[in-house]
C-alpha cells in the first residue's frame, strides 16, 4: 500500500503562487527604483557600506566647492602679485635712469611723482581683498594690512603673520597664504621702504642713495617673484587635488551602485521569470482544483 | 442451529453499521474544508459468534466506534514550529519598523545629518570668518541634535507599540487558556466515559495551536485525556479544567508592562511565540539600538565640546560648549541640544587674538574628529555604519529563519494532512462500499422475508 498524501493540495498550491507573486514584487520594486537594496536587511552589510559611500561622496563634494573657492582666491592673489612684479620693474627701471648723472633735478622730480604714484598702487596691491577679505594681511582678513603715511610715504603692516592651512582632500593639507609682512616688508626684500627711499633719493637727487634705493626695489622684486611660487604650488596641489577628488567621485559612485545598484538586464529577466512562473502555478492550480473526484463517477 | 429470524436480525443489524459508516463519511465530507478537524473512521467489528453444537455461527457485524486519525507526535511539532513563526514574525514585524528609521538605501537615517555637519566644518576651515559659513554650522549642529531626538522618538514610539501588543498577546492568551481548559474538561469526561473525543481533541489542538502562536507552550498528558500545560519555564497555563490567567504590570521605572504568573514576573523568560518577539524588540532591540545612539550622541557631543573649548571664537574669546548634552550617556541622544545661537561662538581660531578671524587651526582640529576614534573606539560614522549593519543584518537573520522554518512547518502540516487530511475519493469509496453493502443487506432481509412468508404459506 503506498504511503498516504496530503489530500488538501491546496497550501501548498498558495505557497506557491505567494512565491512566484512575491518574487515579481521584489523585481518590480528594484526595476522601479533601480536599487537591489531597498530595505537595510535586503543587504545589511551593503547598506552598512553605503553610509561611507554616501558620507564619503558628500565630503568629496564639500572638498571640491572649498578647493574651486579657494583656487580662485590663490588666482586673485597671484595675479595680484603679477601686478606688483610690473610695478617694482617700472620702479627699477625709473631708478636706473634717474640714476644716470645726465639727468635733470627737474626730470628727477618727475620721475619722483611717478614712484610716488607707483608707491600708492601697490599700496593699493598689497591692499587687495577677495570677496571681501584681504589676501594679504594674513590671518587677520578683515583688517586692511598696509595704510600709508600720505606725508611720509611711510608703509604701515597691519595684518599678522597668521598662515592658514586647508584640506584639500582628506588629510592633505596645504597653506593658503603668505602674510603681506613677508611678501612685502621682510627682511630679503622691503618694496614699500625700496620706493619710499626711491622717491626720497630722486627728490633730493642723491645719486649714491638712488643706487641704493634700486638694489633695494631689486630686492623687492626678486622677493615678490621668489613668494609668487608659493602661490604657483598651492594651485598646481589645488588642481590635482581636484583631479583626484573628480576621480574618487567617479569610483564612489560605481562603488554606490555596485552596492546597491539593481542589474536591470538581470532584474528584467528575473522579472520575466517570475510572471511565467505565476502564469504557470495560476493554471496548474486551476486545473488540479477542478479535477474530477470519484463522486463524479457516482450514478 | 441457525434461524431465519436470526439471519434476519444479521441482516437488520448490518443495515445499521453501514448507516453509521455512511453517516462518518457524509460527517468526513462535510468537514473536508473544516481547519484543524482530523478524519474519522468508522470501526466495524464482528460481533461474538454463537456455537449450535459443533456448528460456530457468526452472528453479524457491529458498529464499535468511531476514531479521529490524529498523530499527536506531529500536533507537538506543529506547535513548536508555529510558537518559532510567531516570535520570529512578531520580531520581524517589529525590526522592519525599526529599520525604516535609518533607512540609508534611502538616505532616511542618520548618515545625512552627521555627514552635513562635518562638511560644515570643512567649510569652517575654508572660510573661518564668514558669518553665514559659521550660521551654517549651527544650522548642521541644529539638524544634527533633531536627528537624533527625533530618532530616540521614534523608537520609543515603536517601543510604546510594541508594549501595547505585549498587554494585547497576554489578553489573548487568557482567552485562549480559559477556552483550552474548557475544553479540556470535555475531553476529560468523554474519555472516561469511553466516547469518541476526537472533536474536542480537535478543538483544542487548535487552540493549542493558537496560543502555541503567541508563546511558548509545553504540554503534559496528564493520562485521563487532558492536557496539562505550562510555559517552557513551568509557569502553568492550563491544568486539566482550570487556567491560570496571566497578569500584566507596569514597571515601577519603565512604565513598560512586565508579563506576572501567579505573582512571579516570567517576562524574561518567555522563550518564543509573538510575546517573545514583542518582547524581544521591546526589552533588547530598541534598548540597544537606543544606547547606540546615546553613546554617539554623547562621544560626539562631548569631544566637539572639547575641541570647541581648546579654541577660541571670532571674538577672541576662549569658545565654549556647542551642545548641551547630559552628564552620562544613557538619553543623550534624546537629550542632546545645541548649546547656542551665537554664530561667533564657534571657536575656529586656534589664538586668542581678535583680529585673526583667518585663522582656521581649531576649524581644522573640530573637522578631524570625523576621522578620530572617539566613539567607543570607532569613528562616529564607522559606530553609525555599525549599527545599521545590526539593525539591518537582525532583520534578515530572523527573516532567513522564518523562511526556514515556514517550509519546515508547510512540511510538518503536509505530514499532518497525510494522516488527518480527508480525501474526497476516498470518502466516495467508502460510501461506494457502505451503499453497496446496505443494498446488499436489505436484499438479504427481503429475501429471508419471502423464505419466511413461503414458511408461513407452508403451515397453512
Amino acid at each position: 500500500m503506498s504511503i498516504r498524501i496530503n489530500p488538501d493540495l491546496l497550501p501548498d498550491l498558495l505557497v506557491s503562487i505567494q512565491q512566484s507573486q512575491q518574487n515579481e514584487a521584489i523585481a518590480t520594486q528594484q526595476l522601479a527604483s533601480g536599487r537591489s537594496v531597498n530595505q537595510l536587511s535586503d543587504n545589511p552589510a551593503a547598506a552598512a557600506a553605503l553610509v561611507s559611500n554616501h558620507d564619503q561622496q558628500a565630503q568629496d563634494d564639500q572638498f571640491l566647492q572649498n578647493n574651486s573657492s579657494l583656487m580662485t582666491r590663490l588666482q586673485s592673489a597671484d595675479s595680484t602679485l603679477s601686478n606688483v612684479v610690473q610695478v617694482l620693474t617700472r620702479a627699477v627701471s625709473i631708478g636706473t635712469e634717474g640714476a644716470n648723472s645726465t639727468v635733470s633735478a627737474a626730470d628727477q622730480q618727475a620721475m619722483a611723482q611717478e614712484v610716488q604714484g607707483l608707491q600708492s598702487q601697490l599700496v593699493g596691491m598689497a591692499n587687495s581683498t577677495y570677496q571681501g577679505t584681504y589676501l594679504f594681511s594674513g590671518t587677520a582678513i578683515t583688517t586692511q594690512p598696509f595704510t600709508l603715511d600720505p606725508v611720509t610715504n611711510a608703509v604701515t603692516y597691519n595684518g599678522n603673520a597668521g598662515v592658514s592651512s586647508t584640506q584639500l582632500t582628506d588629510g592633505n593639507f596645504v597653506k593658503t597664504n603668505v602674510p603681506g609682512s613677508q611678501l612685502f616688508q621682510s627682511a630679503s626684500g622691503d618694496a614699500f621702504g625700496a620706493l619710499q627711499n626711491l622717491y626720497t633719493s630722486l627728490m633730493s637727487g642723491n645719486q649714491a642713495n638712488i643706487g641704493a634705493a634700486v638694489t633695494q626695489a631689486q630686492n623687492a622684486l626678486s622677493q615678490v617673484s621668489i613668494q609668487r611660487v608659493f602661490y604657483g604650488n598651492a594651485m598646481n596641489q589645488v588642481n590635482l587635488a581636484e583631479s583626484f577628488l573628480n576621480q574618487d567621485k567617479i569610483s564612489l559612485s560605481s562603488q554606490e551602485n555596485t552596492l546597491a545598484g539593481a542589474d536591470l538586464a538581470e532584474t528584467a529577466t528575473n522579472l520575466a521569470q517570475a510572471q511565467l512562473a505565476n502564469q504557470a502555478t495560476l493554471s496548474a492550480t486551476g486545473r488540479i482544483l477542478s479535477l474530477p473526484t470519484l463522486l463524479d463517477f457516482i450514478k | 442451529m441457525g434461524s431465519l429470524s436470526g439471519a434476519l436480525n444479521i441482516a437488520l443489524q448490518s443495515m445499521l453499521a453501514e448507516q453509521g459508516g455512511i453517516e462518518v463519511t457524509s460527517n468526513n465530507i462535510a468537514n473536508v474544508n473544516t481547519p484543524g478537524y482530523a478524519r474519522q473512521r468508522a470501526n466495524f467489528a464482528e460481533t461474538d459468534p454463537v456455537r449450535f453444537g459443533n456448528v460456530t455461527l457468526g452472528t453479524g457485524v457491529e458498529l464499535q466506534g468511531v476514531s479521529s486519525l490524529r498523530d499527536s507526535i506531529l500536533d507537538l511539532r506543529d506547535n513548536q514550529e508555529t510558537q518559532q513563526q510567531g516570535q520570529l514574525n512578531a520580531f520581524i514585524n517589529g525590526g522592519q519598523q525599526i529599520q525604516a528609521l535609518f533607512n540609508e538605501a534611502s538616505g532616511t537615517g542618520l548618515q545625512a545629518p552627521l555627514t552635513a555637519f562635518f562638511t560644515s566644518l570643512s567649510q569652517l576651515s575654508a572660510s573661518p570668518g564668514d558669518v553665514n559659513v559659521r550660521q551654517g554650522v549651527l544650522t548642521a549642529a541644529q539638524n544634527l541634535a533633531n536627528a537624533f531626538n527625533q530618532a530616540t522618538n521614534n523608537l520609543t514610539t515603536i517601543q510604546r507599540s510594541t508594549d501595547l501588543s505585549v498587554s494585547q498577546s497576554v489578553g489573548q492568551i487568557n482567552s485562549l487558556t480559559t477556552q483550552i481548559a474548557a475544553v479540556n474538561a470535555q475531553v476529560q469526561t468523554a474519555t472516561s466515559l469511553g466516547q469518541n473525543a476526537g472533536a474536542f481533541i480537535d478543538q483544542r489542538q487548535q487552540l493549542i495551536n493558537k496560543l502555541s502562536n503567541l508563546i511558548d507552550v509545553s504540554q503534559i498528558d496528564a493520562g485521563d485525556g487532558s492536557l496539562t500545560l505550562t510555559t517552557n519555564s513551568g509557569a502553568p497555563l492550563v491544568v486539566g479544567a482550570q487556567s491560570f490567567q496571566l497578569t500584566t504590570q507596569p514597571d515601577s521605572t519603565t512604565g513598560l508592562q512586565h508579563v506576572f504568573s501567579q505573582g512571579t514576573d516570567i517576562t524574561s523568560q518567555i522563550a518564543s511565540g509573538e510575546l517573545a518577539g514583542q518582547l524581544q524588540i521591546r526589552d533588547q532591540e530598541i534598548p540597544s539600538i537606543q544606547s547606540s545612539l546615546d553613546a554617539l550622541a554623547y562621544n560626539l557631543g562631548n569631544s566637539v565640546n572639547l575641541q570647541n573649548q581648546a579654541g577660541y571664537d571670532l571674538n577672541g574669546v576662549k569658545g565654549g560648549n556647542l551642545f548641551n548634552i547630559p552628564a552620562t550617556a544613557a538619553g543623550s541622544a534624546s537629550g542632546i541640544r545645541v548649546a547656542t545661537t551665537d554664530p561667533t561662538k564657534i571657536a575656529a581660531s586656534g589664538g586668542p587674538a581678535p583680529g585673526s578671524p583667518g585663522d582656521n587651526t581649531n576649524a581644522n582640529t573640530l573637522l578631524a574628529l570625523q576621522s578620530q576614534t572617539i566613539v567607543n573606539g570607532q569613528t562616529p560614522l564607522n559606530a553609525y555604519s555599525n549599527l545599521v549593519f545590526k539593525i539591518g543584518s537582525d532583520v534578515s537573520n530572523a527573516q532567513s529563519n522564518q523562511q526556514a522554518g515556514s517550509l519546515a512547518l508547510q512540511q510538518i502540516q503536509n505530514l499532518q494532512g497525510a494522516v488527518s487530511g480527508v480525501d474526497i475519493n476516498e470518502e466516495a469509496a467508502n460510501l461506494i462500499r457502505y451503499q453497496n453493502a446496505y443494498q446488499a443487506s436489505a436484499q438479504v432481509s427481503s429475501v429471508i422475508n419471502s423464505l419466511l412468508q413461503t414458511t408461513l404459506n407452508m403451515v397453512q
